[in-house]
C-alpha cells in the first residue's frame, strides 16, 4: 500500500470523526472543532490523490492549492468564532439545540 | 490604419462611458473632457481606416489582407461541429459609418460640453452619450450577425435610456401628451418588435447555415439555395427587415420617433443623424450585396423571394417619407417637424436601396441606386445635425420648442439663422447643397432603372419637404416676436462658441457636402469589386466636376426646380411673407380641417396602436387578474402550496444534527450514483 492511500485512509477517518463530532455534540466550540477536522481531512486526501498520479513525482499544483485551502479554513474559523461570540452575548449560551429560532 | 483602429474605433467610447462615474469624483472637468475625447479618438481611429479601404488592402504585422478584411480573434461560441467567432471586418461600409458615427458624434459631443452645462445628472448623460456612439460603432464594425446584434441593441438601450432621460417628468419637459420617461419606454418597446423578427431570422440563417459571418454568407451561397427550396427565404428576408423597420422607424413602425424628442435636443440630433435610426438602413445596406451574390450565382431559383423583399423594402420606404412628410406639414414643435423630416428622409434611402436590390439583373442600375442611397445617408447625417444642433440654439434661447413660442427670431438669432437656413436648404434640396446632389442622385437612379411609380411618389414627397422646411423656417424666424413669461429679452441671442463651432462645421458640410461624393464612390468601389461588378460598370471614375455638370445637365434638373417652386411658393406666401392667413384658411374650409386634423392626429396609426395595443394589453391583464387571479387558478394555487409547505415543513427540524446527516446522505448518494453509473 503505497503512501498515498494511507493518506487517504487516514483523510476518510477524519472526516469521520469531524461527522461524528458534528452530529453528536451539542456546543457550538466544539462543532467548529469538528468543522476543522473535515477539512484538514479533505487537505490531506487532496494531497494523498496528487500522489497518486504520478508516482515518483511530485506536482506542485495540489499543493499550492491546499495551502490556499488552509488560508481560507483560518479565514473561516476566524468567521465563526466571531458568530459564536456574538451567540453567546445574545443568548448567554452555545447550546444549538437552543438556536431554533427560524423554525415554526 | 493606427493599430488596432477597428477594434478600438469602439473599445475606446464603451470603456470610457463606464470610467464616468470614476472620473466624477476626479473632477468634473476631467470628466467633460474625457468624454468628448473618448468620442474624438473614436473618430480618429474611424478616419485612420479610410486610406486602407482606398488603397484596397490593409498591412497588419507585414502581412497583407485585401479589403474586405475580416479580423476574428477566436472561437466565441463553441458548439459540437460549429462555432461562432467574434470579429471586426474592415470593409467600405464599415468604415464609412464609423466615420459618420465618429465625427457627427464628436462635433454633437462638443456642442453638449455648453448645451447640457449645470445639468444636475450630467455624468449619467455623459456615459450614455460614450455608451451610445460605443454600441453604434460596435454595430457597424462587426463581421457577424450576432456581434452586430449586440451593438444593435446596446443602442436601443442607450436611446431609451437617453429619450426618457428627463425621467422625473417634470412639466417643461413634456413634448405632447406623454411625459419623457413614458416616451423612452415607447421607443423602447416598439423597437423591440421590430427585434424579435431580426433576431428570429438570424437563428434561421444561423441554423440553415452554420455561420453568421457576413463574408462567409456570400462566399458560400447553398443556405439561401436551402431555404429558397424549402420556401423560407422570403419570410427570413422579410423578418430581418423587420429590425430595419423598427430601428430606422419605417411604417409601420414609425410611431417611436416623434416621441424620441423627449430627450435633450442632443440626444435628437444623435439618434437621428448618427446613430440609432441609421442602423436599420446600414443592415440593409449590408445585407443587399451578400443577397446580390446569392441572386447572381443562384438566378431563377431566388429571384422571386428577392424580387418580394426588395419590392418590399423600395414600397415602404418610398410610403414611409410620403406619410413622414405629410404628418410633418402640420407638426406643431420644432423637434417634431424635424423628427418627421427624418423619418421622411430614412424613407427614401430604404428606397434607393431597395430600388438597387430590384435592378440586381443590371448591376449599373444597382451600383447606382445603392450609392444614390449611400450618399443620401451621408448628406442626411450632416445637414440633420446641423438642423437639430440649430433647434437646439433656437430651443436654448427661448426655453421652448413649441412653434407657437418661437416666431420673429431672425434679429436676435441672427446665426443660428443662418446655419438653420443652410440646414433646410439642404433638406430641401436646394443646389448646391449637399441634399440636392444625394436626393437628385436617387429621384435619377430610379427613373433610370424604371422604377418609375416609386420616383413618383418620392418627387412628390420632396415637394412636401420644400413646404414643411420652409413652413419652420417661416415660424421661427419671421412673423411677429412671442416673448413669453419667465423668458425676457435679454436671452434672447446666439449661443457660445462651444455650440456655433459645430454648427459653422456642420454648415460648412452641408454647403460643400458634394466635394466628397466622388470619393465616396470610389471608397466603395472593393465592395462591387468582391461581388463581381468591375469597373466600367459603376461610377468609381468619376470627377467632381463630372457630377456636378451632369447633375445639372440632365433633364432632373427642371423636375428639381419644379419641386422647390412648388413648395417654397405657397410656404412663403403663408409663412414667410403672411400673406395668406393660413389659419383663416384651414378655419374656413371643412375639407382642409378634416384634412388638416387627419395629418395633426398622425393618420391615426398612432392612436389605433394605443387602442389595440396598450389598452388592449392592459384590458387583457385587467380580466387575468379579475378572473383568473382573484377567482380561479389563483386561490387553488395558493392551497396548493400551502398544503405543500405544511408537508415538507417537518423536514425542517431547526436541529443542526439533523442537516449534517442530511448532508452526509446526500453524499453517499452521490458516490452511490457515480459506482453504479
Amino acid at each position: 500500500m503505497s503512501i498515498g492511500y494511507s493518506m487517504m485512509l487516514t483523510a476518510l477517518a477524519l472526516v469521520l470523526i469531524g461527522v461524528y463530532i458534528m452530529v453528536a455534540k451539542r456546543n457550538l466550540i466544539r462543532i467548529l472543532i469538528g468543522l476543522e477536522i473535515i477539512a484538514t481531512g479533505v487537505n490531506i486526501n487532496f494531497i494523498g490523490l496528487s500522489l497518486l498520479k504520478a508516482p515518483g513525482l511530485l506536482d506542485p499544483l495540489p499543493h499550492a492549492i491546499v495551502i490556499t485551502a488552509i488560508l481560507l479554513d483560518g479565514a473561516l474559523i476566524g468567521i465563526g468564532l466571531a458568530i459564536t461570540l456574538v451567540i453567546f452575548r445574545k443568548y448567554g449560551t452555545l447550546d444549538v439545540d437552543f438556536l431554533r429560532r427560524l423554525r415554526w | 490604419m493606427l493599430p488596432y483602429a477597428p477594434w478600438l474605433v469602439w473599445a475606446v467610447p464603451l470603456v470610457a462611458a463606464f470610467l464616468h462615474p470614476v472620473l466624477e469624483r476626479i473632477s468634473h472637468r476631467l470628466r467633460d473632457f474625457i468624454a468628448v475625447f473618448a468620442s474624438f479618438l473614436s473618430a480618429v481611429f474611424a478616419a485612420s481606416m479610410i486610406p486602407d479601404v482606398l488603397r484596397g488592402y490593409v498591412v497588419v504585422d507585414g502581412v497583407r489582407i485585401e479589403i474586405p478584411a475580416d479580423f476574428r480573434v477566436a472561437d466565441w461560441i463553441v458548439m459540437p461541429g460549429r462555432s461562432i467567432s467574434v470579429g471586426v471586418l474592415v470593409d467600405p461600409l464599415s468604415v464609412f459609418m464609423a466615420n459618420v458615427v465618429g465625427w457627427i458624434g464628436f462635433l454633437i459631443m462638443v456642442y453638449s460640453v455648453e448645451f447640457m452645462h449645470g445639468d444636475e445628472s450630467i455624468t449619467r448623460y455623459w456615459m450614455l452619450m460614450d455608451f451610445f456612439i460605443g454600441s453604434m460603432q460596435l454595430l457597424v464594425m462587426a463581421d457577424n450577425l450576432l456581434v452586430m446584434f449586440f451593438g444593435w441593441e446596446g443602442v436601443g438601450f442607450a436611446s431609451y435610456a437617453l429619450i426618457g432621460y428627463y425621467y422625473k417628468d417634470e412639466e417643461k419637459y413634456w413634448i405632447g401628451p406623454y411625459p419623457p420617461s413614458h416616451c423612452g419606454m415607447k421607443a423602447f418597446v416598439v423597437t423591440r418588435a421590430g427585434d424579435i423578427g431580426l433576431l428570429a431570422s438570424i437563428v434561421i440563417i444561423y441554423l440553415t447555415a452554420g455561420t453568421v459571418n457576413f463574408l462567409d454568407l456570400a462566399h458560400d451561397v447553398s443556405w439561401a439555395a436551402d431555404l429558397a427550396r424549402s420556401g423560407l427565404l422570403t419570410a427570413t428576408l422579410l423578418l430581418m427587415f423587420l429590425g430595419p423597420i423598427g430601428k430606422s422607424a419605417q411604417f409601420p413602425l414609425h410611431v417611436w420617433l416623434p416621441e424620441a424628442m423627449a430627450g435633450p435636443t442632443t440626444v435628437s440630433a444623435l439618434i437621428h443623424a448618427a446613430t440609432m435610426v441609421k442602423a436599420g438602413v446600414y443592415l440593409v445596406a449590408r445585407i443587399t450585396p451578400i443577397l446580390f451574390v446569392v441572386y447572381s450565382r443562384l438566378g431563377e431559383l431566388v429571384e422571386p423571394s428577392l424580387h418580394t423583399f426588395f419590392l418590399t423594402v423600395a414600397w415602404i420606404g418610398a410610403f414611409t417619407a410620403f406619410l413622414a412628410a405629410s404628418m410633418g406639414m402640420v407638426a406643431d414643435q420644432i423637434k417634431k417637424v424635424l423628427a418627421y423630416s427624418t423619418i421622411s428622409q430614412l424613407g427614401y434611402m430604404m428606397a434607393a436601396i431597395g430600388g438597387a436590390g430590384l435592378s440586381m439583373h443590371e448591376p449599373h442600375f444597382f451600383v447606382e441606386n445603392y450609392m444614390a442611397g449611400i450618399m443620401h445617408l451621408y448628406s442626411h447625417a450632416v445637414f440633420k445635425a446641423l438642423l437639430f444642433l440649430a433647434a437646439g440654439s433656437v430651443g436654448h434661447a427661448i426655453g421652448s420648442y413649441m412653434l407657437k413660442d418661437a416666431g420673429g427670431l431672425k434679429k436676435y438669432l441672427p446665426r443660428t439663422y443662418f446655419v438653420m437656413l443652410v440646414g433646410l436648404l439642404a433638406l430641401s434640396g436646394v443646389p448646391p447643397f449637399n441634399g440636392f446632389f444625394s436626393k437628385d442622385s436617387i429621384l435619377h437612379a430610379m427613373l433610370a432603372s424604371g422604377h418609375t411609380w416609386l420616383m413618383a411618389l418620392l418627387a412628390v414627397t420632396a415637394v412636401m419637404t420644400v413646404f414643411y422646411s420652409f413652413r419652420l423656417l417661416g415660424l421661427i424666424f419671421f412673423g411677429e416676436l412671442k416673448v413669453h413669461h419667465g423668458h425676457g429679452h435679454e436671452h434672447l441671442h446666439d449661443p457660445g462658441p462651444y455650440m456655433m463651432y459645430p454648427l459653422y462645421i456642420l454648415a460648412a458640410g452641408s454647403i460643400c457636402g458634394v466635394v466628397l461624393m466622388p470619393s465616396l464612390h470610389r471608397l466603395f468601389e472593393p465592395t462591387f469589386h468582391a461581388i463581381g461588378i468591375h469597373h466600367g460598370h459603376g461610377q468609381a471614375g468619376v470627377t467632381l466636376a463630372e457630377m456636378v455638370v451632369s447633375a445639372f445637365a440632365s433633364p432632373m434638373i427642371g423636375l428639381t426646380a419644379a419641386i422647390i417652386v412648388a413648395g417654397l411658393y405657397p410656404a412663403y406666401k403663408m409663412y414667410i411673407s403672411y400673406e395668406v392667413d393660413y389659419e383663416a384658411l384651414v378655419e374656413r374650409s371643412p375639407v382642409l380641417r378634416a384634412f388638416w386634423r387627419f395629418l395633426y392626429n398622425r393618420w391615426y396609426i398612432n392612436a389605433a396602436y394605443y387602442k389595440v395595443f396598450v389598452d388592449g394589453f392592459l384590458a387583457l391583464s385587467e380580466g387575468i387578474f379579475r378572473y383568473i387571479e382573484c377567482n380561479g387558478a389563483g386561490p387553488f394555487l395558493q392551497r396548493l402550496y400551502a398544503a405543500f409547505c405544511d408537508a415538507v415543513r417537518r423536514v425542517q427540524t431547526g436541529y443542526l444534527r439533523v442537516n449534517v446527516i442530511y448532508i452526509v446522505a446526500g453524499l453517499l448518494m452521490l458516490v452511490l450514483l457515480t459506482m453504479l453509473a
